[in-house]
């Protein structure tokens, strides 16, 4: 049982470090994920989703006129300081000013909100802003870079990784509160293909036609550059990658701990069955299969745990970390593996089992 | 009234005779190996998540601590030191009319609107910016930025931060680069490294600055100010400046010791992060494998021995004796997974800072922490296992 219990923690770390791992490149992919287009158009300096440098809105009703290609409609980015009426600190946060009637974003909760967002001066916020940005129901007032807005309403998508807080507005409300600033500027255009129309070919043709101020991503490209960016440019992967690598070494440690535990325990035992005539590698196997089922017994409740876990850090983070069946049989594997390099550790116990000594 | 039996340590070896818990530690050279590898990797793991959480800590913390004044002006309208939030031009000539005062100059700097053109793959990636008055006296303790501020009199001189991320190029030998398409001149460097918002640092004169930054028209005059450094005449008390200082700013201000700055900014990390909760969680799983990992070290060993105990109980030791015994040995046990765990730790910061650019360091806290916590696992499974000890019966074991 004690066995089973140590193995199960050791296990249980290896699910949450991966769930670590797995939940940050996803941070930097959330937004994305709610944004409806096939082809994302942005800058060559583009260095990820907050930091998308910018481009000439030519480029992009240049790429419309391409074949293939159904929409195009640009977002823009902006940073604004939120303060409550009333006083205090000014805060950072994140403004997407887009064309509702595009209907760029794939959330319900925005799409039913598009006449308010026609209303003047009204934002639609992130229900994950962070409560220190104080009251979000809708009506409420806050300054936004000093200009009076209101709330309009709130919206389930989570802020990823742009910031503490992110507030949406239609083109019209955006460039009224950040004027001068217009519109022929724009930070990230979204292109959608009519249907049947091929991906990369599309995606090809466009980044030949255009200049080289911009390019082109798919969306499987724009999450392997974000993956990228956050495992590689941030100390983020790193810190995760590093901690799944010792909660490997750790299992490894529980794991042989408890075999050894368990030879030297029954170590009468095996040399006892050595004694009447079982080969070295028969113990081996009894040894070897003895690993395997303590693994798989504790692997259970742990995967049980792990799914509670995410649910948590799902709810709280509102990115998909999910524990597929890739996953689960990967992490089964490893431990398996693991279980395996230290029944190989311990076996050397089991050299020692020597009936004229144990007895 | 005294019996033998009452006081068994009449005719008893004691403990300074028999070092019973050093002996049953030494006894099996290949157990004391395998628990104490066990123990060191726990106490690791502990050491290495609290490194992470006081590293991060430190990174976003080490810019406010490179200041240097007694006394800082910024506006009360901040939640972090890090953010843009100027305070109003008229604030500056307030607070040089307050006495006592050596020095105030205005520190500018910027998070948002700088971009570094990186030697390396010749893009723009943004940086934060720190710049003042190259002739005035020093707003920054950091050797590199103190030592060779002069060189910023020189016209686009800048100083980069050695430790910024390598992608930046500005570890390299490259004597100049672009910043907001402007080329200027790597004057020399210091290091101070990046924390969660910026990857690399550049510091600069006023003039450059104003020359700089994006809508500014070229004039020092009309730049933010994001901060004003003070630094009082020789004998002043600190506190009664400040008290000076707030009377004589309107409540847009706020004033600050370099303390109180360092605290501020500790606070807007802790309440935001969510780094703490994480490494803390990291460090509780290394804490409870630590204790079953140091649990069945304790439990078989007690298993292996439990008819030496019966003897010893038999023969007149007290229980309370033998489980003093069982935790010592437990807390030694500790102590030589404690000892290699440090070690290796202390490689492992380096190889991991140098990675990540996190200052990570065995301090003396951590030291202090992580032995506690690895010393309180030990006994704590000790304290599980003893039971053994205790319901330890001659009659029955034998």
């Amino acid at each position: 049982m004690l066995a089973i219990g140590g193995v199960f923690i050791a296990i249980l770390l290896v699910f949450i470090e991966l769930g670590f791992f797995i939940a940050v490149p996803q941070g930097g992919m959330l937004v994305y994920d709610h944004l409806r287009f096939d082809l994302l158009l942005c800058s060559k300096n583009y260095a990820f989703q907050a930091e998308p440098w910018q481009f000439p809105r030519t480029r992009l009703t240049d790429a419309a006129k391409a074949p293939g290609i159904s929409q195009v409609t640009p977002l823009f980015f902006a940073g604004a300081k939120w303060q409550e009426p009333k006083g205090g600190d000014r805060l950072d946060a994140f403004v997407i000013g887009f064309d509702p009637a595009a209907k760029p974003f794939a959330v319900t909760d925005i799409e039913r909100q598009t006449a308010t967002l026609a209303q003047p001066d009204t934002v639609l916020v992130d229900d994950a802003t962070r409560s220190l940005f104080g009251p979000l129901a809708a009506s409420t007032e806050v300054l936004l870079d000093n200009h009076k807005v209101t709330i309009g309403g709130d919206y389930t998508l989570g802020t990823g990784f742009l910031g503490m807080a992110v507030a949406i507005m239609n083109e019209t409300n955006f460039f009224r509160l950040f004027a001068p600033r217009t519109a022929d500027i724009v930070n990230l255009g979204l292109i959608t293909l009519t249907p049947g129309t091929d991906l990369e070919t599309a995606a090809a043709t466009l980044s030949k036609a255009l200049p080289d101020d911009v390019q082109v991503f798919t969306r499987d490209g724009v999450k392997h550059h974000e993956d990228k960016y956050w495992t590689t440019r941030t100390s983020v992967g790193l810190i995760f990658g590093s901690g799944l690598i010792i909660s490997f070494i750790v299992g490894i440690m529980v794991l042989y701990q408890t075999l050894a535990t368990q030879i030297s325990r029954h170590l009468p035992q095996f040399a006892t069955l050595k004694a009447i005539g079982y080969g070295h590698h028969y113990l081996a196997a009894v040894v070897m299969i003895e690993a395997a089922m303590i693994v798989l017994v504790a692997f259970v409740p742990a995967a049980v745990a792990a799914l509670a876990i995410y649910a948590q850090l799902r709810s709280a983070t509102l990115l998909p970390v999910v524990l597929t069946t890739q996953r689960l049989i990967a992490v089964l594997v490893i431990t398996l593996l693991m279980s395996a390099a230290s029944a190989f550790l311990s076996l050397s116990n089991l050299r020692r089992a020597d009936p004229a000594d144990v007895f | 009234m005294t019996t033998a039996l009452d006081a068994p340590s009449r005719y008893l070896p004691r403990f300074h005779g028999v070092p019973l818990a050093w002996r049953n530690l030494f006894a099996n050279k290949r157990r004391l190996l395998r628990s104490s590898a066990g123990i060191a990797f726990a106490a690791l793991l502990m050491m290495v998540q609290l490194g992470f959480e006081q590293g991060f800590f430190d990174a976003s913390l080490s810019a406010v601590r490179a200041l240097d004044g007694d006394l800082f002006v910024f506006s009360a309208y901040k939640y972090r030191f890090g953010t843009r939030d100027p305070i109003e031009h008229g604030e500056l000539d307030r607070v040089r009319a307050v006495g006592s005062i050596a020095s105030a100059e205005p520190l500018y700097a910027d998070w948002q609107e700088f971009f570094w053109t990186s030697p390396i793959d010749r893009k723009p990636y943004l940086v934060r910016i720190f710049a003042f008055d190259p002739d005035a006296p020093a707003v920054f303790s950091l050797s590199g930025i103190k030592d060779q501020q002069t060189l910023l009199k020189n016209d686009d001189a800048v100083l980069v931060d050695r430790n910024a991320r390598a992608f930046l190029g500005m570890d390299g030998t490259a004597k100049e680069a672009e910043l907001n398409g402007q080329r200027v001149e790597i004057a020399g460097g210091f290091t101070l490294g990046p924390d969660f918002m910026s990857d690399g640092t550049v510091v600069m004169s006023d003039r450059l600055f104003a020359k700089l930054l994006p809508g500014n028209q070229d004039s020092v005059a009309n730049l933010p100010i994001e901060a004003v450094v003070i630094k009082l005449r020789s004998g002043e008390a600190v506190s009664a400046v400040q008290s000076a200082l707030r009377a004589a700013l309107p409540n847009t201000s706020s004033v600050m010791t370099k303390a109180e700055i360092v605290d501020f900014e500790r606070k807007f990390q802790e309440e935001l992060s969510s780094a703490g909760p994480i490494f803390w969680l990291g460090a509780i799983v290394g804490f409870v494998v630590g204790m079953l990992i140091s649990y069945q070290v304790i439990y078989t060993d007690l298993s292996d021995q439990l008819p030496q105990y019966a003897t010893l109980k038999a023969i007149g030791y007290k229980t309370s004796y033998l489980v003093r015994s069982v935790l010592r040995q437990a807390a030694l046990s500790g102590l030589a997974g404690y000892v290699p765990a440090w070690l290796l730790c202390i490689a492992a910061y380096r190889i991991i800072g140098a990675f990540a650019l996190l200052p990570l360091h065995m301090t003396l806290h951590l030291t202090v922490l992580t032995l506690g916590l690895t010393l309180g696992m030990c006994l704590l499974a000790a304290v599980l296992a003893v039971r053994r000890v205790i319901s330890a019966d001659p009659a029955e074991i034998f």
